[in-house]
C-alpha cells in the first residue's frame, strides 16, 4: 500500500515539474517528423520506381522494386525506432538518476522515510510509478512509428509485440540502473557515471558489430559482449531490431547466403536474435540492481 | 546535579510505573569514520513527558534523534521507541518528527504534502479531509494550503513542518529545533503549542540550542556537549542544585571575603557586590548578622538562582577544555 501512495506522488511529481508535459511534446513533434520523413521518403522512391518500370529497365542489382522499398521501408523503422529508444534511454537514465539523490541531498527524505514506510516500499513506489510512465513512453512512440510504416507501407514487422516488449526491457534496465547508482552516488557523479555505462553499452554494440563483418573477428565479437554484460542496453535493443525485421526480409536473408545483396547489417541494429543467455541476463539484470539498491539503501544513512 | 548516566537513568525511572518508555537507549553510539558523533547515550523518556536535548550545534542532538526514527543506522547501543527498534516501519506508526531544516518537496502544495503524509501515515480518506485544514489553520497557515511550498518563506515552511509532525495525532512528537526560523511571535506560538500537547498527554522531544525555549517548556533536559550527556534531570534540579547567594555591603575587603569564606566559595566580585556559592539557603540569616556585628553596612542578601544558561556555559565550557 505504502508503495503505491509514493508511486502516486511520484506520478504527481512528474506533473508538476512539466516532465509528462515536456516529454509529451517533443515525443509527439519527433513523431510527426517521423510520419512526413517516412511518406515523403517512401513516396518517392515508389514514384521512381514505378517510373524505372514504365520506361522498361529491369530490377537493378536483382532487387525487384518490391523488395527495394521494403528494404528501405525497413531501415527507416529500424532508425526511427533507433530514435525512439535512444530518447526512452536517456530518459530513463535521467529519471533513475534523478530518483533518489536529489531528495537525499534536499533533505526533504527525511521526513518522508520518518513515517512507517520501509526504504523497500519506498525504492518500490518510485521504481514502479518511473517504470510504468516510460513503459507507457515506449509502448506509444514504437506503436505510433510501426503504426506509420504499416498504414504508408503495408509494412510488417516480423514481431511487433517482441519489439515492443525488448525495447520496454531496455529502458527497465537503465532505469535500473541509474536508481542503483542513485542510492549510493550523489547526484552529479551518478549522472557521469550512467552516462558512461551508457556510451560504452553503445560502444560495445558498435564492436560487436564490426566483429562479425566478414569475414568476422572473434575477438572483437567476445570484446562486444563482455561490454554487453557490463550493460546490456544496446544488447537488448539489438535484440529487439531483429524482430523489426519482416518474416519476408529474413527468408530471403537466409537464402541468399553469405555475400548477398540482401546479406546487410545496419551498425545500429542486427540481423541474428539475441543469444538465449544473453536475453536471461537482460531480464535478470534490472532485478539485480533493484535487490542492490534495496540493500545499499536500507544501510544508508540519511 | 546528576551528571552520570546511570543516575540520570534512576531518577527517570523512579516515580514512574512499568510503563513502556516513549523513548529507551542505552548506549547509544554513532561514528562516521573516525568522527564519533555520540558517545554512549543512554536515556529514557516517559509518556508524557516534555524533554528537552540541549546542546551547542554539533553535539550529536540530530544524529540522536535522527537514530530514534531509524533515518541513521547506529554503531552500537540500543535505541527503543515505545518498545520497539525504531528501523522497524511500525515503531514510527506513533510518531511524528519535524526534521532540523525541514525541506519538503517544494513542487508539492502544502496540502498536497499534507495528503501524502497522512496516506503514509495510514489516514483514511475522511480523517484527512477533516484535519489538514485544521491543523493548517492551528499552525497558522489558514488559506496558504493551495500554494506551493517554493513560494512559502522559512517561516511558512517550518509550519508546515510543524503540521506535518502533529498531522496523524501521534503520541511522540521529534521536534529538531523547531523554532530556528520563526520570529518572537512565532516561537512563543510554538511553546504554547507544546504545552498544549503536554496537556493532551503527547510525549515531546525536543532538540534545542535555545535555552529559553527549553527552560520554558521542558520538564526534564539532558545537556550534551560534543556527543556525551554531560548533565541531565528534572528542570528544577539542575537549575536549583546549586545555590548562590549575592552579598551588597558598604565595601569590599579581604577580611570581608576571609569572612564569606568560612560559608561557601567566592563565585565573583563585582564592585561592592560578592557572589558566593553556598550550600543551602540556610546560611543567611547567620551570615547576615555576623556581617553586621563585625561593621559591615549590608545592602542585600539576595539568593540567586542559576539559570539554565549559566548551567550549560559552565558544562560545555568544561567540556570544551577538557
Amino acid at each position: 500500500m505504502s508503495a503505491l501512495v509514493v508511486a502516486r506522488w511520484t506520478v504527481l511529481e512528474a506533473r508538476r515539474r512539466r516532465l509528462l508535459l515536456a516529454g509529451a511534446l517533443l515525443s509527439v513533434a519527433f513523431v510527426a517528423l517521423f510520419v512526413v520523413g517516412f511518406y515523403l521518403l517512401y513516396r518517392t522512391q515508389q514514384r521512381a520506381l514505378l517510373q524505372e518500370q514504365a520506361q522498361g529497365a529491369g530490377p537493378a542489382g536483382g532487387l525487384d522494386g518490391r523488395e527495394e522499398l521494403l528494404a528501405m521501408s525497413t531501415i527507416l523503422v529500424i532508425l526511427g525506432l533507433y530514435g525512439v529508444q535512444f530518447l526512452a534511454a536517456l530518459l530513463g537514465l535521467f529519471l533513475g538518476v534523478a530518483s533518489v539523490s536529489p531528495e537525499i541531498d534536499s533533505g526533504a527524505l527525511h521526513a518522508v522515510l520518518a513515517r512507517p514506510l520501509s526504504r523497500l516500499q519506498y525504492l518500490m513506489g518510485r521504481f514502479l510509478a518511473l517504470a510504468g510512465l516510460l513503459t507507457v513512453y515506449v509502448v506509444v512512440m514504437s506503436g505510433a512509428l510501426l503504426l506509420t510504416a504499416r498504414v504508408v507501407a503495408g509494412y510488417q514487422p516480423g514481431d511487433a509485440l517482441r519489439v515492443v516488449g525488448l525495447m520496454v526491457l531496455q529502458v527497465l534496465i537503465l532505469l535500473a540502473v541509474s536508481l542503483l547508482g542513485s542510492t549510493v552516488l550523489p547526484t552529479l557523479a551518478n549522472g557521469v557515471v550512467m552516462l558512461i555505462l551508457f556510451g560504452l553499452a553503445w560502444l560495445g554494440g558498435i564492436i560487436g558489430f564490426v566483429g562479425t563483418i566478414p569475414p568476422g573477428n572473434e575477438l572483437m565479437a567476445n570484446l562486444g559482449t563482455a561490454v554487453s554484460l557490463l550493460l546490456p542496453a544496446d544488447a537488448v535493443w539489438r535484440g529487439a531490431s531483429y524482430h523489426v525485421l519482416p518474416p519476408s526480409f529474413l527468408v530471403a536473408s537466409s537464402f541468399a547466403g553469405g555475400g548477398g545483396d540482401l546479406e546487410f547489417g545496419v551498425p545500429f541494429g542486427s540481423v541474428t536474435p539475441m543469444a538465449p543467455a544473453m536475453l536471461a541476463w537482460a531480464v535478470a539484470y534490472p532485478v539485480a540492481c533493484l535487490a542492490l539498491a534495496v540493500a545499499a539503501f536500507r544501510r544508508r544513512d540519511l | 546535579m546528576s551528571r552520570t548516566a546511570s543516575t540520570e537513568q534512576a531518577t527517570a525511572v523512579a516515580g514512574t510505573g512499568s510503563e513502556v518508555p516513549a523513548i529507551a537507549t542505552s548506549g547509544l553510539r554513532k561514528a562516521y569514520g573516525a568522527r564519533v558523533a555520540l558517545h554512549d547515550l543512554t536515556l529514557r523518556v516517559q509518556p508524557g513527558e516534555v524533554f528537552g536535548f540541549l546542546g551547542p550545534n554539533g553535539a550529536g542532538k540530530t544524529t540522536a534523534m535522527k537514530i530514534l526514527l531509524g533515518l541513521v543506522r547506529p554503531s552500537g547501543g540500543e535505541a527503543l521507541v515505545f518498545g520497539r527498534p525504531p528501523g522497524e516501519p511500525a515503531a514510527r506508526r506513533r510518531v511524528g518528527y519535524l526534521p532540523e531544516h525541514f525541506r519538503f518537496q517544494e513542487w508539492a502544495t502544502g496540502e498536497e504534502l499534507l495528503d501524502f503524509h497522512g496516506r503514509l501515515a495510514g489516514m483514511g480518506a475522511a480523517e484527512r479531509a477533516e484535519r489538514i485544514p485544521e491543523l493548517l489553520e492551528r499552525v497558522g497557515l489558514a488559506g496558504r494550503g493551495g500554494e506551493r511550498v517554493r513560494r512559502y518563506s522559512k517561516g511558512m515552511t517550518q509550519r508546515l513542518g510543524l503540521a506535518l509532525a502533529l498531522l496523524h495525532r501521534p503520541d511522540l512528537v521529534m521536534l529538531d529545533e523547531p523554532t530556528s526560523a520563526l520570529d518572537p511571535v512565532g516561537r512563543r506560538e510554538v511553546r504554547e503549542l507544546v504545552r498544549e500537547l503536554a496537556d493532551a498527554g503527547v510525549t515531546v522531544f525536543l532538540n534545542s540550542h535555545l535555552l529559553t525555549e527549553v527552560e520554558a517548556v521542558c520538564d526534564r533536559v539532558a545537556i550534551v556537549s560534543q556527543g556525551r550527556v554531560v548533565a541531565s534531570g528534572p528542570l528544577d534540579d539542575l537549575a536549583g542544585a546549586v545555590t548562590q547567594l549575592r552579598v551588597l555591603a558598604d565595601r569590599v575587603d579581604r577580611q570581608l571575603l576571609a569572612l564569606l569564606g568560612r560559608y561557601g566559595e567566592v563565585a565573583r566580585v563585582e564592585g561592592t557586590a560578592v557572589t558566593l556559592a553556598v550550600g543551602t539557603l540556610d546560611v543567611a540569616p547567620e551570615l547576615a548578622r555576623l556581617l553586621v556585628t563585625s561593621g559591615y553596612r549590608l545592602y542585600g542578601l539576595v539568593p540567586v538562582q542559576r539559570s539554565l544558561e549559566d548551567i550549560f556555559v559552565d558544562l560545555v565550557g568544561e567540556v570544551r577544555e577538557g
